[in-house]
């Protein structure tokens, strides 16, 4: 848990620092470039997998609260959230199994891959957003906790986008200023979900779910098939399963 | 204690262990068996097997934490050990052969082992009260379907019939009555031992979703479409567990 200091007593505070902080921890995602080296594939992998753990502990946190407080409504907003990611896949036409490291749109159009990755990541970061939001809502430690999660998950996405972004010729700064800019969505809509939540109470439970269906499939979509890709399945599992179980475990740590 | 109480949960661990072979009957409609076929079967397994996990944790949580950990490590170790003693060996399952022998037997072992927390689970909440007895049997029943199901999943694209995919089925279900009887009738020996089991039984499923069946999802098929795949039965279980 942090420490006193690093808590406000302005709880929309609390979400506008952890929210800024989770999308700003994307900018040591690039630090490796801009010391002068590439981090080996196995880390961005293992970095991948640590986040897929963690992510898919924080969809079953808010999930099982979102069952508590109304279980059709976070069912079909679990729906929902399944079918944004999907839609955000689609849309982009980034939906085979690698889209990092053969970023070429399926459609055939001549638009930019490259753009398409950082379009693709930042309707990522509004769901990010949307889940830091509703978990805040709940209350701080699992808001803090879904925070970090998706801060992990920034780092490793941010590795993987500098690796990308460096390959095609761009400054390692450069890299790392996008890799934190479409992490700006975060922020923006863990403070509008967060604020519209009073005004909102009858929608918790599916914006519970939406968040954890969002987070879940993207999980399975994207990082899970990019940790297989980058480094040995045994070390996926072993971290998937360990980091996931942990959070599982600590359930009543977190929901109280 | 009578007799008469110990045959009741036998004969309610038997019927639920019969109920996993009904998780066959998809596969009936299975017609061929392409990669993507294989791809969509390791990820309904895959998402029955987490589902089915989650709820093993919780439950698990509510008798101990550390015992739940243990076991969990156990679960981890018995996968990564078993799949190294099949490694390099010429393995046969009925007629099918290679890898997909392997990942069958594992999966056959998991399902089995798992069984025996499941049976000392279902003894030991006997143990709490004989009013609730029927319900818990049917819920374990209807509950022994999905995992018929994910054995079937696994079984079924790599060549084994469906009468064996029932059979097998049912099989990996036996420990349960087995187990049930000695937990019902010693619930205060067994009751320590269970967050262990259900921990190791966690564990070892997890590590093998990602470990062996995911991998080759991922191969076969398509992310979005295996992600669709995994996440609708996973989250089937996760409502189904609640609302039993």
């Amino acid at each position: 848990m942090p420490a006193r200091a690093m808590i406000a007593s302005e709880p929309v505070l609390n979400v506008l620092i952890y929210s800024t902080l989770a999308a700003a921890l994307a900018a040591l995602g690039g630090l490796p470039f801009a010391l002068g080296g590439a981090p080996r594939p196995a880390w961005i992998g293992g970095a991948s997998a640590l986040a897929a753990g963690l992510m898919l502990g924080a969809g079953y946190l808010l999930m099982e609260r979102g069952l508590d407080l109304g279980t059709w409504a976070a069912v079909a907003g679990g729906g929902v959230g399944v079918l944004y990611t999907l839609a955000a896949r689609f849309f982009t036409g980034l939906h085979d199994p690698h889209p990092a490291e053969n970023p070429s749109p399926e459609d055939g159009s001549d638009r930019d891959p490259t753009s398409l990755v950082l379009l693709q990541h930042g309707l990522h970061a509004a769901a990010e957003g949307v889940a830091i939001g509703v978990a805040m809502t709940l209350n701080l430690r699992l808001g803090v906790f879904v925070a970090l999660a998706l801060a992990a998950h920034n780092v490793g996405e941010a590795l993987a986008l500098s690796d990308l972004l460096v390959s095609r010729g761009a400054s390692a700064g450069r890299a790392t200023g996008l890799a934190v800019a479409i992490n700006l969505p975060q922020p923006v809509l863990a403070l509008a979900a967060f604020a519209l939540g009073p005004v909102l109470a009858g929608f918790l439970p599916a914006s519970l779910g939406f968040a954890a269906g969002a987070l879940a499939f993207l999980v399975l979509t994207e990082l899970v098939p990019e940790a297989y890709a980058q480094t040995g399945k045994g070390a996926v599992a072993l971290m998937v399963s360990s980091t996931a179980g942990t959070v599982i475990l600590l359930e009543s740590f977190f929901l109280g | 204690m009578t007799w008469g109480a110990v045959l009741w949960v036998f004969t309610a661990g038997l019927v639920t262990a019969l109920a996993t072979g009904l998780g066959a009957i998809p596969f009936a409609f299975l017609q061929e068996l392409s990669p993507r076929t294989l791809a969509i079967s390791n990820a309904i397994a895959s998402g029955l097997m987490l589902g089915a996990s989650v709820g093993l944790v919780s439950e698990g949580a509510a008798y101990g934490t550390a015992p739940t950990v243990v076991g969990g490590a156990l679960g981890v170790g018995f996968i990564v050990l078993g799949g190294r003693l099949l490694e390099g060996r010429e393995v046969h399952f009925g007629k099918v052969h290679g890898a997909g022998a392997k990942k069958i037997l594992l999966i056959l072992a998991v399902m089995t082992l798992h069984s025996f927390s499941e049976g000392v689970a279902v003894g030991v909440s006997f143990g709490g009260g004989q009013a609730l007895a029927a319900l818990i049997t049917l819920a374990i029943a209807v509950h022994n379907i999905p995992e018929g199901l994910a054995i079937s999943a696994v079984l079924r694209p790599r060549g084994s019939s469906l009468t064996a995919c029932a059979g097998w089925s049912i099989f990996s279900s036996l420990p349960q009555p087995l187990m049930a009887v000695p937990a019902f009738v010693f619930v205060e020996a067994f009751q320590p031992v269970l967050p262990y089991g259900l921990g190791f039984a966690a564990g070892a499923m997890v590590f093998m979703v990602f470990f062996e069946l995911l991998p080759e999802a991922y191969e076969n098929g398509g992310a979005t479409t295996v992600g669709l795949w995994v996440s609708l039965p996973l989250a089937a279980m996760i409502l189904f567990q609640r609302l039993l």
